[in-house]
């Protein structure tokens, strides 16, 4: 199991689940505390590039802070330590960094979209003449630190814009766990909407089992299948909304596995397929197809001892392409997909 | 709400009371008298103090609101009350920008008397960083400016309400000015707007030619007069053909096909239920739109659905004519029940014919009849729009509603 799986199965085997009122009690102390106060078991003793995952990992051991935003936090760090005197020297230095954060676990792609978000931040920033690099640099590092009430405000944004696609007597399909599709359904919930939920189990984690005890906490009924239930129960299903792990340049998602076949049923059904995702989540990659990218391979059990020639197919995540989704809600509005490659080219181009 | 003048409450009471009583139908009628009444609106507007904009903004919401409520199916309305919305928020950051660089050597000395009023802007800012910021505040969230996006709302009240103090105190005179010379940019923007309106037939039916060849087969279903004179442009320069399905029960295609043959183009009249036997011989659909949703999906009469699935199966282009001031930044949520309206069933049936049984209804189950007015068409099954600002495809209406709209004024509530 590779780190960015176990993490994200450690957030979620706490008790308390998605977005808690801890929750935001504790980003919003970090919000306060910068990160230089914070204790360091090893202080930078020279090598930026292995203070910056460490910082990376103190920041991402916080439960429920999204792995962008940690990112972007332990960038922030590196300005803050940088003793460089010019702004090219700071960029170059940032651009080790997350270099550097972006090899140490590749198969992450909310990292590495996060890293680059915020170095084309800091290139666009620099060009805009601040004479002082001491200016420069306290804008650069308040923004870093303010990413975090950005990146709370934009799960709201979504959560108000999604739950309007809510209907009343409606019955959603949703897929694995996420916390922006469960931001949404709590404020439908929250809105006296009657709508009822079916979750997938997910596979090998059970992801959608959390998803189902969350429902049953905000109390919307809920019913859980196993993975290979979709296409049974899609006759009775009115829409299928998922998160992401990463919204790539064609419109298309990176998720947890199954989550294509999910959205190809739907299709098919002529069911509304809906992603909910940050905006931060958008990255630069074009894949053509499965095997396209990285493998995030993670451990199966199949809960029966095989013969050694047996080979087992491991993935963690697929890619669903645009053609299968109808509309994504991101804190940039209800966006169609082909309108992902369209901010993504305003930003890099 | 600002003091109405009464003449104007009166204009804007007998306009909510024909939109009740559907007298005013159609977008092309409600989106011109709207823009009319709001011009008249904005022109009445007397509150010369400071935040003039606002005042203005909430005066037009206020109204906009009413209009709105009096008829929903008229999404046109909606659209021009945002269309003018966008043009305030617009014009006040160009006049604010203008009059910052005017007075921009008394504003620094003024800058500084007041600099408990500038809380958080860094020194590094300047005043065009800060019109940077403005602007992109106005072009609504993006990736681009996701990072700058947790300080945008300081930022972008920070030199409004600065330089309106300053200005409170120290030059009255020139804050009135500044004050008219926002009204009547707005003003000049909402007769341009208005001459759009105007316009976009003619607009459209400029792109005649680039769309429709000679020997072709056009087919359509009900009246649309965009669509009318579309074919007419088209009649100067080639000879074709046109399919036009009667459009039950409102039979509007018979007025279309009087008004072709007049023109001595080819015309054939169908029912709506041949058009699937036609289309095979169909080279393109033409239809006129009621409203284009911010997804690309269409609110057409009722019987397009059909006409559009008939072209799908058969591979035939289905065009879109609609100006733009029928693009709605709305999304439809639920468009098989929300957007619609039901008629009175006397069109499709006579009652002396069938009262018995429709009397029979009061008592117990027995026949209904409803006539509703429009469908809602997926965007998938359009090949293209044409705007008067040109040909678009479906994905792309999402770009368009961003140029025109504001994203606060999405929901006017």
């Amino acid at each position: 199991m590779n780190a960015y799986y176990e993490t994200r199965a450690g957030h979620r085997g706490g008790p308390s689940g998605a977005v808690t009122s801890e929750w935001l009690a504790q980003a919003e102390a970090a919000l306060v505390n910068p990160p230089s106060s914070l204790p360091r078991s090893s202080p930078s003793n020279g090598s930026p590039l292995f203070s910056v995952i460490e910082e990376f990992n103190l920041w991402r051991s916080k439960p429920e802070l999204a792995e962008a935003v940690a990112a972007i936090k332990a960038l922030t760090a590196v300005i803050q330590r940088s003793e460089a005197t010019t702004m090219m020297g700071l960029e170059k230095e940032l651009h080790n960094a997350s270099e550097a954060l972006k090899a140490w676990d590749e198969t992450s792609i909310s990292l590495s979209a996060g890293c680059d978000l915020f170095m084309r931040y800091v290139t666009r920033t620099s060009a805009l003449e601040y004479e002082d690099i001491r200016a420069g640099k306290a804008r650069l590092i308040e923004r870093g630190e303010r990413f975090g009430e950005i990146s709370l405000k934009a799960r709201k944004t979504i959560a108000m814009l999604g739950q309007e696609f809510v209907r009343d007597g409606s019955t959603i399909l949703t897929h694995g766990f996420s916390r922006v599709v469960l931001s949404i359904l709590k404020l439908a919930a929250a809105n006296k909407k009657h709508f009822s939920v079916i979750c997938t189990e997910g596979r090998p984690d059970s992801t959608g089992v959390e998803m189902a005890k969350e429902m049953v906490a905000i109390g919307v009924p809920v019913t859980l299948i196993i993975d290979s239930a979709v296409a049974y129960t899609m006759q009775s299903v009115d829409m299928l909304l998922m998160g992401a792990d990463g919204v790539v340049e064609s419109g298309g998602i990176i998720n947890m596995i199954g989550t294509y076949q999910a959205a190809m049923v739907a299709r098919s059904m002529n069911k509304p397929v809906y992603v909910a995702a940050e905006s931060y989540k958008f990255a630069r990659m074009y894949p053509l197809d499965q095997k396209d990218m990285s493998p995030s391979p993670r451990h199966v059990d199949f809960h029966v001892s095989l013969p050694a020639p047996v080979q087992v197919e491991c993935s963690a995540r697929d890619y669903t392409p645009p053609q299968f989704l109808t509309l994504l809600f991101t804190d940039l509005g209800v966006l169609t997909p082909s309108a992902v490659s369209d901010e993504l080219i305003q930003l890099y181009v | 709400m600002a003091p109405a003048v009464p003449e104007l409450q009166v204009a804007i009471n007998d306009f909510v009371l024909q939109l009740q009583r559907r007298q005013v139908e159609g977008s092309l009628d409600s989106a011109k008298l709207t823009v009319l009444l709001l011009r008249q609106v904005v022109s009445q507007h007397r509150a010369s103090h400071s935040g003039q904009a606002s005042a203005l903004i909430e005066a037009v919401k206020n109204v906009g609101v009413r209009l709105i409520a009096a008829s929903p199916i008229e999404l046109a309305i909606g659209n021009i009350v945002r269309r003018v919305l966008h043009i305030i928020r617009e014009e006040e950051v160009s006049v604010t920008n203008s009059t910052e660089a005017e007075v921009g050597a008394g504003f620094e000395s003024d800058d500084n008397d007041n600099n408990d009023n500038d809380n958080d802007s860094p020194p590094g800012l300047s005043a065009a960083l800060l019109a940077a910021a403005n602007r992109s505040a106005l072009r609504g969230p993006s990736l681009y400016n996701l990072l700058e996006s947790g300080s945008m709302p300081s930022a972008a009240v920070v030199p409004l309400s600065s330089g309106g103090d300053s200005e409170d105190r120290s030059r009255s005179c020139e804050k009135n000015s500044k004050g008219w010379k926002l009204k009547h940019a707005v003003i000049e923007g909402i007769n341009e707007l208005l001459e759009d309106i105007n316009n976009n037939h003619a607009q459209i039916a400029e792109q005649a030619l680039e769309h429709i060849h000679q020997d072709e087969v056009i087919l359509t279903l009900g009246h649309s007069r965009t669509l009318l004179q579309f074919l007419c442009e088209a009649k100067k320069k080639r000879s074709f053909q046109v399919f036009i399905a009667e459009g039950a029960p409102r039979y509007q295609g018979h007025t279309l096909a009087k008004e072709l043959a007049d023109l001595n183009l080819q015309t054939t009249l169908i029912t709506d239920s041949a058009v699937f036997a036609m289309i095979s011989r169909v080279d393109m659909v033409i239809i006129g739109a009621h409203a284009v949703m911010a997804n690309g999906g269409v609110i057409a009469p009722t019987g397009l659905h059909m006409v559009a699935l008939a072209a799908r199966r058969h591979a035939v282009p289905f065009v879109v004519l609609a100006g733009m001031y029928k693009l709605c930044p709305l999304y439809p949520h639920n468009p098989y029940v929300l957007v619609n309206e039901m008629k009175s069933p006397s069109q499709i049936l006579e009652f002396e014919d069938m009262s018995e049984y429709v009397e029979a209804a009061l008592g117990g189950p027995a026949m209904h009849a409803t006539n509703p007015t429009f469908d809602y068409i997926p965007p998938e099954l359009v090949s293209l729009f044409i705007t008067d600002m040109g040909g678009h495809n479906p994905s792309y209406i999402y770009r368009l509603v961003a140029e025109y709209y504001s994203p606060e004024d999405y929901s006017l509530e």
